[in-house]
């Protein structure tokens, strides 16, 4: 109750009240922008932070990262470009609505998502904070190799109708993933005697390649294509969900929600893990899962709802144990530091004001964030209805300005356009591209856990059945697979029982290019 | 673009408050203002050491400092930033041992040996903790431990390529035992892993345990340092339980090459005077940081002498090929 009473003094009090709201409204703008991602418009924050009040600092950082982790999907509905790495899922189902002329039904899909996983996380947060930092306990490096890997045989379903060349991919993906230096050992990889490559590649700069450089590409590859599909998008306004079709895509929230809440609250999985993890769950459970990556509306409200419960559940490590788990977390913890707060599981006793401060603000966060949202979209639907040509350059420098800004590197520029040609060409030969961003994402995840769960038992690979999380993540990995499997090989006996329609069968492939 | 005006703004916001704060005897150090250039991104571990630092510096040197961050290859591109300022006392580098390794494992365009140390500050101690509930008390009931069970006591070490690791091995090489030592992706994992068990033993920092001190879910049994840790006096050092092991783990100050004498003469002078001023002491115990001054010269034998050990154990792990 006294935490009720501090939540509510400080959403009440001005300069955090001001705080969450401009904080919101940074991140929607640096989310939105490729290649700002969530940490990067929190650390551009920071130094304003130093002498503020500290409760208004830390509201001010964590409204950014609410902010920016739903104004990721805005282009990635609207343009095909993931602002943040975890909008990636969001493009497959979210362009091809707005391709459809859905766009605004897209964007108020995923804004009333983001929003619910937003409050969801929030609650989550306030009330179960001690036993989701327990959570964080149960994840050993055999649980995080097997959390990879049940990520991973998603692969299966993404690549419909061309699992060998969408194996292909995951495997390219996580060979990038190798580059840098070496998880155990410490050796130098493929990196050439190149410093920036010791760090490997980030997933961003190839995310924005094989997204937007290539959809670029494809797009002035067309025939005709300065007058392109954009008439049909051009009827688009923002449409809010109705609570009925709230209520038709529960499931699919449902999911978002548990996936965002498990990931959030173990170090190392993130926004973009949960994302796609709750895109392919949104869809095994689905009534219609024939329609995603087609434009289903589900597709979009599950990975859009997991990223924002992330947004408030990756707070739990930072606070319980004063472990970021992520990038953004890291600059929140920062944010603490700096203001000589020490979070651990004393922060709740030592200094109440701050946490509770801080979930009254994250509240107003996401009221704000809906709010903005509904301000901020207009103009970005109107802005994307400008005429192709001009639309075109300006994401173009867009994607170029905003690589550059991350860390004024030549070498990121260069790292974004290889990807986008490769992208381009993945798409020419029918190559499903997710698998790749999937295997880029989780490869490091997978490697590093794999070889550190190795020492554990000296070599012995029963230390992934011995594990009750690892083990049970691995069955349902191996049922996924499974799946995925049968139904290939039944799609592949069908032309034998139906040879009439021989046509229709090649053709729904690799979708996307044709449309 | 952004950037640049984030910097400017901070800059001015900084300078208004360091001028009120002024005292009048302003030194006469040939800049107003004095760039400190990091590779460790806001809200990092330097980067709120060195925002720390400044505010108790810059009275003292009647100076205005600016903190940048320099972020990318592991340290590179912040190395050739400093490398290739001006050598008049206007741009400097907060060092640690990472601006070392990177020299010597990617052998960047400007290393280490392009700079100028100045002088160091500070040693970080390197602690070896054990969950609350272990039957460790020390680290020779860990050593004896490995020595009845071979590779089954696992040891939690930050990167491949860090300090810790490098000790933890020195350990094992000096004891004749074998441990298991399992490496992470930075400080907060391993102690996570040693609060699930995955590791039986970690090593670390005060500034990245305190949480988890306060709350006595870990303990430390012991430090890494010549002496004992005055915050932390019942735990012993390693060289007490007769083990030649210390970490040194610095954080100074370098600067481009050919820095002009007056320069350096008066960091070193101020370098001093900020270790004994009481509001930074009390910063700094808190963390458990051991001052640690070293003038230009002791430092840059001190580096030299550091960077051939860190050559000999890359070499010695297959870190790197030379």
């Amino acid at each position: 109750m006294e935490g009720l009473f501090y939540a509510w003094q400080a959403v009440t009090s001005m300069p955090v009240l001001l705080a969450a709201i401009g904080g919101v409204t940074w991140g929607i703008l640096g989310g939105a922008l490729p290649g700002i991602s969530p940490s990067i418009a929190m650390a551009l924050l920071l130094p304003f932070t130093y002498n503020l009040p500290p409760l208004v600092a830390v509201v001010l950082l964590a409204s950014v990262y609410v902010g920016a982790e739903y104004g990721g999907s805005i282009p990635a509905i609207l343009i095909r470009t993931p602002g943040t790495n975890s909008a990636a899922a969001t493009v497959i189902d979210g362009y091809e609505m707005q391709l459809q002329g859905r766009g605004g039904e897209a964007l108020g899909l995923s804004l009333v998502g983001g929003t619910i996983g937003g409050l969801f996380g929030l609650i989550l947060l306030s009330t179960l904070t001690e036993p989701l930092a327990s959570l964080a306990l149960y994840f050993t490096p055999p649980a995080y190799f097997a959390l990879g890997i049940l990520g991973i045989s998603i692969i299966g379903s993404l690549s419909e109708g061309a699992l060998l060349k969408g194996l292909i991919a995951g495997v390219i993906g996580m060979m990038i993933a190798t580059v840098g230096t070496d998880p155990i050992s410490g050796v130098s990889r493929f990196t050439f005697g190149k410093p920036e490559l010791l760090e490997g590649i980030h997933f961003i700069l190839v995310m924005l390649g094989i997204f937007a450089v290539a959809e670029l590409m494809a797009q002035a590859g067309e025939d005709r294509w300065t007058e392109g599909s954009q008439p049909k998008a051009s009827n688009a306004r923002l449409k809010l969900p109705s609570l009925a079709t709230l209520w038709r895509l529960r499931t699919a929230q449902a999911i978002g929600c548990v996936l965002g809440a498990i990931e959030g609250a173990i170090p190392g999985g993130g926004g973009s893990v949960a994302a796609f993890l709750s895109y392919n769950e949104a869809r095994r459970w689905s009534k219609e899962p024939e329609k995603f990556g087609k434009g289903s509306e589900e597709g979009v409200i599950a990975p859009e709802t997991a990223n924002n419960v992330v947004s408030a559940t990756a707070i739990v490590p930072t606070l319980s144990f004063g472990i970021p788990g992520s990038n953004s977390t890291a600059i929140l913890l920062g944010g603490f530091l700096i203001h000589g707060l020490q979070p651990g599981p004393l922060l709740f006793t030592t200094n109440p004001e701050i946490v509770y401060g801080l979930f009254g603000g994250l509240f107003t966060a996401n009221i704000m964030m809906f709010l903005l949202g509904i301000v901020i979209l207009g103009p970005c639907i109107w802005l994307v209805k400008r005429p192709k040509p001009y639309l075109m350059a300006a994401i173009f420098g867009l994607v170029v300005s905003g690589v550059y800004s991350i860390d004024h590197s030549l070498f990121d520029l260069a790292v974004v356009l290889m990807a986008g040609l490769v992208g381009f060409v993945m798409r020419k030969l029918g190559f499903p591209t997710l698998p790749l961003i999937l295997g880029l994402v989780l490869g490091y995840m997978i490697e590093s856990n794999y070889r550190r769960s190795l020492l554990i038992t000296n070599g012995d690979h029963i230390v992934f059945l011995q594990d009750g999380v690892s083990l049970g993540l691995l069955l349902c990995a191996a049922l996924i697979i499974g799946f995925s499997a049968l139904r290939e090989i039944r799609r592949l006996r069908e032309p034998l029982v139906l040879p009439e329609a021989p046509d229709q069968g090649s053709k729904s492939g690799p979708a996307s290019i044709s449309s | 673009m952004r950037l640049t005006q984030i910097k400017t703004a901070f800059c001015i916001g900084f300078a208004a408050v360091s001028m009120m704060a002024q005292p009048a005897l302003a030194a006469e150090y040939p800049h107003k203002t004095v760039k400190l250039v990091t590779h460790s991104s806001p809200g990092g571990g330097t980067d709120v050491f060195l925002r720390e630092l400044i505010k108790h510096l810059s009275p003292i040197m009647g100076v205005t400092f600016v903190v940048e961050n320099v972020r990318g290859g592991a340290g590179a591109k912040a190395m050739a930033s400093v490398a290739g300022s001006p050598a008049d006392g206007s741009v400097f580098y907060g060092t640690t041992p990472s601006y070392i390794n990177t020299s010597i494992l990617s052998k960047p365009d400007k290393t280490y040996e392009d700079m100028d140390p100045v002088v160091n500050m500070f040693q970080d101690p390197q602690i070896v903790f054990v969950r609350a509930d272990s039957p460790y008390k020390t680290l020779k009931d860990v050593v004896e431990d490995a020595k009845k069970r071979p590779n089954q006591v696992r040891v939690g070490v930050s990167t491949p390529g860090s300090l810790d690791r490098q000790i933890m091995e020195q350990l094992k090489a000096e004891t004749a035992t074998e441990m298991t030592i399992i490496t992470h992706d930075g400080g907060g994992d391993v102690m996570l892993s040693v609060l699930n068990g995955t590791s039986n033993v970690g090593i670390g920092e005060i500034a990245e345990l305190r949480g988890q001190i306060d709350a006595k879910k870990i303990r430390l049994i012991t430090t890494y340092t010549e002496q004992r840790l005055p915050q932390f006096a019942d735990v012993p050092t390693a060289k007490e339980q007769g083990m030649n092991l210390v970490v040194r783990k610095f954080r100074g100050i370098a600067g481009p090459k050919g820095l002009p004498r007056e320069v350096i003469a008066a960091w070193q002078d101020a370098a001093q005077k900020v270790l004994q001023e009481p509001k930074f002491k009390a910063v700094y115990e808190k963390d458990a940081l051991i001052p640690a001054y070293m003038d230009h010269e002791t430092y840059k034998k001190f580096l030299a002498d550091f960077a051939q050990g860190q050559k000999t154990f890359f070499t010695k792990y297959n870190i790197t090929t030379e």
